[in-house]
């Protein structure tokens, strides 16, 4: 494989095609701050032209992770290779990525067209073939007219679509974007994410974006890998990570779920610990205690009487609480030792329920996940 | 209504409060009014007043001591500000941006002459230069005098310190992250420093240099004792001249190296808002 060296051409970035090498290979990378393991053993792939979310609480390690890629951070173990070439200790000026920062990092002296010139001009690209390109990323992040201002001019999201002109400018391999959104407000947020979207899909450059907005990845990605403590908990699509979580963390980082301790006594079956046996979807191990999770949208509530679906699960309870949400009502049902949140779309379905009710909650097994741990 | 007159000072404190302010102008502002008219006196009393005249301004350009020694204090006050704020500001990149065997020490270090007395700080580089220009004999049988060199050294030596701190705070106030942005968008370290730490940090730099210049033109102490026959800087001339009793020459003097300073000041500013 010759990637060709983006550092020193000024070549279009490459389309995701099936079957090219991983726009960015991590194998085994680790990295230590002094006796902090900020990053354990990471393994990843990310497909060329892929839209890829790191999700996680602050200090999970996506921004240090994001860092070791951009060359900011060197790892302590492993090996990063971008488009099949190592990475591992080469100089940030030397690879080619450019990176959203989180701060917007843009240059104050500067006007919003020397920002965006600049790595440009680091690299020797001659003066016309700047002004071009320039004036295409000006235009590609919509801010016409504002070439000479100074950033300090600018709102907040005129500062970011500065800072991702001037990362998309130079064409790189792979975009890397640290939070980018965090400082702006719910709406222009929500805007932009349609956008950043939009714009990913027309440029066709890979993005790896780190966040820690559950909403936020799911929204915008083509996979997501979710960290926790240094370490790599899950990776795959929105749909991957929302319904089939694997770990406990990952159930209960995106979005809000139920959690029933499980005790595995057939392929399919498995019991309530201290209650009633349930109906499992998948390959359990017999004898393993573990734990099952369901989305508080996944259930519904009956009266007890009423006839249960052939396969699904029924657990009798009482009606604790209700909560009013406007477009949704918000429901917890206390089942023997446990108890469970679920949530109705249509409220005139469970409004003949009154708090301190006898109800049913019903789901189907392929709706709830047993977790690895 | 009621509760804007309650945010406001009641009688008693705003007279207090003016009249404190009048005595602290007056503290400031009087003497300084006081050397300028007077040094427009017309009579060799400085106490008495002769009419308005530009007799010691003349008098001073006049007077080859006066020109001489504001030569030096103009030559050494050039050198060694550009000297100190080179080293100064190299100074406060490797404290702020750099880890190094030594850092915490040198960091304690060198902030050492701002504390250092004045006069202290004198008689520790007499006492140096004398056992350097011994060894210097010993080795080499020449002969080194104090003079305008000694002094330039000296200031050099106090002044890294006060342009360390000043460019410092600078790049202490620095994102990090943009010269991160730079190496991420192609600039080696040479690059990052020319075209985004320095350009930003300058208002420091110059800053430092400024307050060198002041603190270099004003200095008696370290200079009258590093200071050989005949090389002396205009302060320390004027110090020479006010033992000898004081003459309407040296309101003269110190007005024009007040204007100076003030000159330096408000150029400063411009230089800051500027770069705002």
């Amino acid at each position: 494989m010759n990637a060709p060296d983006v550092a020193t051409t000024s070549a279009p970035p490459r389309q995701g095609q099936a079957g090219s090498s991983p726009a960015v290979e991590l194998v085994g990378v680790t990295k230590r701050f002094d006796d902090v393991i900020a990053v354990d053993n990471v393994n990843l792939r990310i497909n060329d032209g892929e839209f890829f979310s790191l999700l996680g609480p602050s200090g999970c390690g996506k921004t240090t992770t994001l860092r070791m890629i951009a060359g900011l951070e060197f790892p302590t173990h492993g090996s990063i290779r971008i488009h099949d070439e190592q990475m591992s200790l080469r100089p940030p000026n030397k690879r080619p990525v450019n990176t959203v920062f989180q701060s917007y990092a843009l240059f104050p002296h500067m006007s919003v067209r020397d920002n965006i010139a600049f790595g440009l001009q680091m690299k020797k690209v001659d003066r016309h073939t700047i002004g071009s390109r320039v004036t295409e990323a000006v235009q590609l992040v919509r801010l016409g007219g504002m070439e000479h201002r100074r950033p300090k001019q600018l709102s907040g999201g005129q500062q970011q679509r500065v800072a991702l002109a001037r990362a998309l400018v130079n064409h790189p391999q792979v975009l890397l974007l640290d939070e980018p959104l965090g400082a702006l407000d719910l709406k222009l947020r929500k805007a932009m994410q349609l956008e950043l979207k939009e714009l990913q899909e027309r440029v066709g450059i890979t993005f790896v974006y780190v966040t820690h907005d559950q909403e936020e990845a799911l929204t915008m990605s083509d996979r997501i890998g979710v960290m926790d403590d240094g370490r790599l908990l899950q990776v795959g699509t929105p749909e991957e990570i929302y319904e089939r979580p694997a770990t406990r963390m990952v159930a209960d980082f995106i979005g809000e779920t139920n959690f029933l301790p499980i005790v595995v006594t057939e392929l399919d079956r498995a019991r309530i610990e201290g209650g009633q046996e349930i109906i499992i979807g998948g390959d359990g191990t017999p004898g393993t205690k573990t734990t099952l999770t369901i989305r508080p949208e996944k259930m519904r509530i009956t009266a007890p009487r009423e006839p249960v679906p052939e396969g699904d699960n029924q657990l009798l309870g009482t009606l604790h609480r209700r909560v009013y949400l406007g477009n949704a009502l918000a429901l917890e049902v206390t089942a023997g030792a446990v108890r469970l949140r679920v949530r109705q779309g249509s409220a005139a379905q469970v409004h003949r329920f009154r708090d301190g009710d006898e109800v049913a909650v019903l789901w189907s097994p392929a709706d709830a996940a047993v977790l690895e741990d | 209504m009621s509760l804007r007159e309650g945010a406001q000072p009641g009688g008693t404190t705003r007279w207090a409060l003016s009249a404190n302010a009048w005595l602290v102008f007056g503290f400031f502002y009087l003497p300084i009014v006081l050397l300028v008219a007077l040094s427009f006196n017309d009579n060799r009393m400085v106490g008495v007043w002769g009419g308005a005249s530009l007799r010691w301004y003349r008098e001073m350009l006049g007077n080859a001591s006066v020109i001489a020694s504001l030569q030096n204090s103009l030559v050494v006050a050039g050198i060694s500000t550009v000297l100190s704020t080179v080293l100064g500001t190299a100074t406060a990149i490797a404290l702020e941006r750099f880890r190094f065997r030594g850092r915490a020490a040198f960091d304690g270090l060198v902030y050492l002459p701002v504390i250092i007395p004045d006069v202290t700080m004198a008689v520790m580089m007499l006492l140096f230069f004398a056992r350097a220009f011994a060894m210097v004999y010993e080795a080499t049988g020449t002969t080194l005098h104090l003079g305008i060199t000694t002094i330039t050294l000296s200031h050099i030596a106090f002044n890294i310190s006060f342009v360390a701190i000043v460019v410092r705070a600078r790049l202490a106030g620095l994102d990090p992250a943009l010269e991160e942005a730079a190496a991420d968008l192609y600039a080696d370290r040479r690059k990052t420093f020319r075209h985004v730490t320095l350009p930003l940090i300058m208002p420091g730099i110059l800053g430092g240099a400024l307050l060198a210049l002041t603190l270099s033109l004003d200095d008696v102490v370290i200079t009258s004792f590093v200071a050989g026959p005949g090389s002396t800087t205009l302060p320390v001339y004027v110090f020479g001249l006010v033992r000898r009793g004081v003459t309407p020459l040296i309101n003269a003097v110190s007005t024009v190296m007040l204007a100076a300073s003030m000159l330096l000041v408000l150029f400063s500013l411009l230089v800051q808002r500027r770069s705002q």
